[in-house]
């Protein structure tokens, strides 16, 4: 192992200038890099993960600033002129982003795209970059690469294009590949396909890899090395076995038990039935205008009945895709639909809007984005208040103000807070303020579109429990949706797996957990529980 | 309960997305500047008409065409041959003239008794008032006597940017012009506006079939040729004031429209929309709290760059001869004049060009500032 080191950072900080100050994104941390190693970065968000390898590829946003040592074999990467750093970058040190949507240019073939950086640094003909292209869509596995390379980003699935930016990235056999959050955007099945494909490549063709993540799962099955980031400092390193084994920095125990733990029981068989579906069959018309019929349609749910009793925790469990959230807003009443829903014995499925207003009371949503979900320009007393003002418009407001602290206080926030802003709150406490908006009405039944998706492992954890205290005080039916197994198995005591609108399988949890019945739902448990780690290359992408 | 309390960083009252891009706004020098310059200017034109010595439909016809001066009007040149022209007609003989500060006077004589009647011939003229017969010690003239001093105060009037083809001040007519131009951009955004935002809002919000046939009632409008509206609209209703910032208004509100319901069916799929939706707050509530609220950034950006833009329509139409009459005057109005006598006295045109693009240039420049201090990519 005593290789000389291919990356080597010493005291690198960035810093960023901005309107309220500089901030100090990375504050001096020293890495390496050795030759064909996987080395993963783990850290939270804003723990400067990120930054440190933008800095050392030179890809800092206009008002960041590095300064430090970062070598590539000797070579010093920071304050290096653009032209030479392009040599560097590119072509030895290449990266693979998060979102595989927005990092290829839609207007461009998929071929032209990975061909040009063969063309422009290795000067190849537009032939033998083509025909090296094939080879590099063959070996990132997508299927008839003669074809596909002259597809457009736009008709490949999420996994085939992050293949394709995969293939990118190594067009010109670099040495260090940098991945970051690689597969966050990715649904957990494709994820690990993808894994499994980086793993492969990486003995293949020897290269190191820098994988920068937050989830300790992937970390764990992955890296050899693994350097936990926070706030911009490296707060522990070491080999993957020892540090997962006996992690020693009190940060690195707490993000390894952050994995939501618990079971919940089961409510008593006779308890009531208060939101319950039947058929219900949402059906989206696709195209159409003012003279032509729609030109066809997507059935997004498709004949699935659901029952939520008192106290109940139902997991709706899908990738994206499978119609899950769209079968929660259904059952609430906020999109059209076919079939039958109940709440409490009292049909709604035709009620329109102001048949509905009274019932909004009883039945809260709660979303995943908590930056999308609270309007900017509404403090959190207006945000938490507004459903007070609907559904009691005689309450005076000091009475109001008086739930909204009580409100506040019950999800954990400081009732102090109520006159500032959203943006001000990070993802966490945001979240808890969308909660407080539902929960100051006192609903029965609340719809939890993937409320813990966007946040930290840490957050995500205290989230789960605030959610299951409130759900114990007040005794709440959630319907929980989530593709997140390790927060859906510690939250909910039914689960029901839903592809492409439809149910495949249905059952208490441990029994969908441990004793999974289809294969679809095999593979799901396989790619999101299962600790048999990528490097043996026996998975096959 | 989890019990634990989550701290924020800074416990001071919270600062809402409107004072965060107040205080970027602030730290613009040129948008500042631009706001300075542009409060000033509606200022002079709120202000200014009642404060310049001279109103803006006052004719002086000794004055035609001056050229703008520092210096007082007539210029002392111009005193001697005047009075004496005037004494002439008077039919007597005269002595030595002298100008005294805001007097000139000038001994006459005549074989018989001085009539005092021929005062009037130096009354007459717009240079001198008050003529009147001393002898020599400043003492009404006797009747009867036939030697005395011909006394007369003279206006002296200043034109800071000179007088226009008929005589007036243009310094007072470009302050009403301003004031007029600025009300009209002013009016005519607002009325955009108003317009704009209710209609784009409720068709985005809405969307669908009501959408499609709204904006297609705006694509209709747009199509209708501008000048040829207003030209309809003036021939109905004749020419005045109101008339033309409703036009303006009409016209412009269809890029408002627009703009807000592009924005609109952007927040519509906000999940803080569908949280609204979802608590049972009605349309118009919706639209009200939610949708008209945070589209109101590129409107308010919008609107500085209307302005200008109503300034300059009307411009085009005084410039036309559709816009405001005579005596009452626009920049776009004084422009069009001093265009027209431009080869003979360049400041008609220079000094109303000059403040209607200095209006503009602001205005520009605080929309710059105002859209950069607004732009959430900045954060």
């Amino acid at each position: 192992m005593d290789k000389q080191s291919i990356l080597e950072v010493r005291g690198l900080n960035v810093e960023f200038e901005t309107n309220d100050g500089v901030v100090h994104a990375v504050k001096g941390i020293d890495l390496d890099v050795k030759p064909g190693e996987a080395v993963a970065i783990v850290g939270e968000s804003g723990s400067g993960k990120s930054q440190t390898t933008m800095a050392m590829m030179g890809l800092l946003a206009s008002n960041g600033r590095a300064r430090g040592s970062a070598r590539y074999r000797g070579q010093e990467l920071i304050g290096l002129s653009e032209r030479k750093l392009n040599r560097v970058r590119g072509e030895k040190i290449t990266m693979i982003f998060q979102e595989p949507m927005t990092s290829l240019d839609p207007l461009y073939r998929i071929g032209r795209q990975i061909a040009e950086p063969l063309i422009h640094h290795r000067g190849m003909s537009a032939k033998a970059a083509r025909a090296r292209v094939i080879e590099l869509l063959d070996l990132v596995g997508i299927p008839n690469p003669e074809r596909r390379v002259d597809s457009y980003p736009h008709e490949m699935s999420g996994g085939q294009r992050q293949r394709v930016m995969i293939a990118m990235a190594l067009a010109n056999d670099p040495d260090v590949l940098i991945a970051d959050e690689p597969t966050t955007a990715l649904d957990v099945t494709i994820q690990a396909q993808i894994l499994a494909l980086l793993a492969e490549l990486q003995q293949k063709l020897g290269m190191a890899i820098v994988f920068i993540t937050h989830d300790l799962g992937i970390v764990r099955r992955f890296a050899d090395r693994v350097y936990v980031m926070r706030s911009g400092e490296v707060v522990e390193e070491g080999a993957t076995e020892t540090l997962f084994g006996a992690p020693k920095h009190p940060y690195t125990k707490m993000l390894l038990a952050a994995e939501p733990t618990g079971r919940k029981a089961a409510p008593p068989a006779e308890a009531q039935v208060l939101l319950e579906g039947r058929d219900v069959e949402v059906v989206f018309a696709a195209g159409g205008g003012w003279f032509s019929r729609s030109a066809g349609e997507v059935r997004a749910v498709d004949h699935i009945s659901v029952a939520l009793r008192q106290g109940q925790t139902i997991g709706i469990v899908g990738e994206s895709g499978s119609g899950k959230s769209t079968l929660g807003r259904a059952l609430l009443r906020l999109l059209p639909s076919e079939g039958t829903v109940r709440f409490v014995g009292q049909d709604i499925s035709d009620a329109d809007k102001r048949a509905m207003r009274p019932l909004r009371k009883e039945l809260q949503l709660v979303f995943q984005d908590p930056f999308g979900s609270l309007s900017p320009r509404m403090t959190v007393g207006q945000v938490v208040t507004e459903g007070l003002k609907v559904h009691e418009p005689s309450l005076p407001a000091r009475e109001r103000d008086r739930r909204a602290v009580e409100a506040l206080k019950e999800v954990g926030l400081d009732p102090a807070m109520r006159n500032r802003y959203p943006h001000e709150f990070s993802g966490g406490q945001r979240q808890r303020i969308a909660i407080a908006r539902a929960m100051i009405l006192k609903p029965k039944v609340v719809v939890l579109d993937e409320p813990t998706s966007a946040l930290d492992r840490s957050v995500q954890k205290q989230i789960v429990d605030l959610l299951r205290d409130l759900q114990k005080a007040h005794d709440l039916s959630y319907l929980f949706i989530s593709h997140d197994l390790a927060v859906v198995r510690a939250m909910a005591d039914h689960i029901i797996v839903m592809r492409q609108g439809k149910i495949v399988e249905e059952g208490p949890t441990e029994a969908i957990f441990d004793n999974p019945q289809e294969p679809y739902t095999q593979a799901l448990m396989a790619a999101a529980i299962d600790g048999t780690p990528f490097r043996e290359g026996v998975v096959e992408a | 309960m989890t019990d634990t309390v989550l701290p924020v960083e800074h416990h001071a009252a919270g600062r809402s997305l409107g004072q965060d891009a107040w205080i970027r706004l602030r730290r613009n020098r040129a948008a500042v500047a631009s706001a300075i310059v542009l409060l000033l200017l509606a200022l002079a034109g709120i202000v200014g008409p009642w404060l310049t010595p001279h109103s803006y439909d006052r004719i002086y016809p000794q004055y035609v065409r001056a050229p703008a001066s520092l210096e007082a009007y007539p210029k002392e040149e111009a005193i001697l041959p005047a009075f004496e022209s005037a004494l002439t007609r008077a039919r007597v003989q005269i002595g030595e003239v002298e100008v005294s500060g805001s007097t000139v006077r000038a001994p006459v004589s005549d074989g018989e008794a001085l009539d005092p009647r021929i005062v009037r011939y130096i009354d007459r003229s717009d240079l001198f008032s008050n003529a009147r017969l001393e002898d020599a010690d400043g003492n009404p003239l006797a009747e009867g006597a036939s030697e005395g001093v011909m006394v007369a105060d003279v206006q002296r009037l200043r034109f800071l940017f000179g007088t226009d083809a008929n005589g007036r001040d243009l310094l007072s007519r470009i302050l009403i012009g301003i004031r007029i131009s600025l009300a009209i951009g002013v009016l005519a955004s607002a009325m955009a506006l108003l317009l704009g935002v209710t209609y784009g809002a409720i068709a985005g919000y809405l969307g669908g079939r009501v959408d499609n046939l709204m904006m297609r009632v705006v694509d209709i409008l747009y199509s209708l040729p501008f000048i040829f509206f207003v030209i309809l609209l003036v021939v109905f209703f004749g020419r005045s004031f109101v008339l033309i910032f409703i036009a303006i208004g009409c016209t412009e509100w269809l890029d408002m429209a627009r703009i807000v319901r592009g924005q609109t069916l952007t927040i519509k799929r906000q999940e803080y929309v569908q949280a609204a939706e979802a608590l049972g707050v009605s349309d118009a509530g919706i639209v009200r709290r939610h949708i008209i609220p945070n589209a109101l950034g590129p409107v308010v950006v919008f609107v500085t760059l209307l302005v200008p833009k109503a300034i300059l329509l009307e411009s085009l139409l005084s410039f036309l001869g559709l816009g405001v009459q005579e005596p009452l005057t626009s920049l776009g109005l004084l422009i069009a004049e001093g265009a027209s006598n431009m080869r003979g006295a360049a400041w008609l045109l220079i000094y109303p060009a000059v403040t209607l693009t200095a209006i503009l240039f602001a205005l520009n420049f605080l929309g710059d500032g105002l859209r950069d201090a607004l732009d959430p990519k900045d954060r």
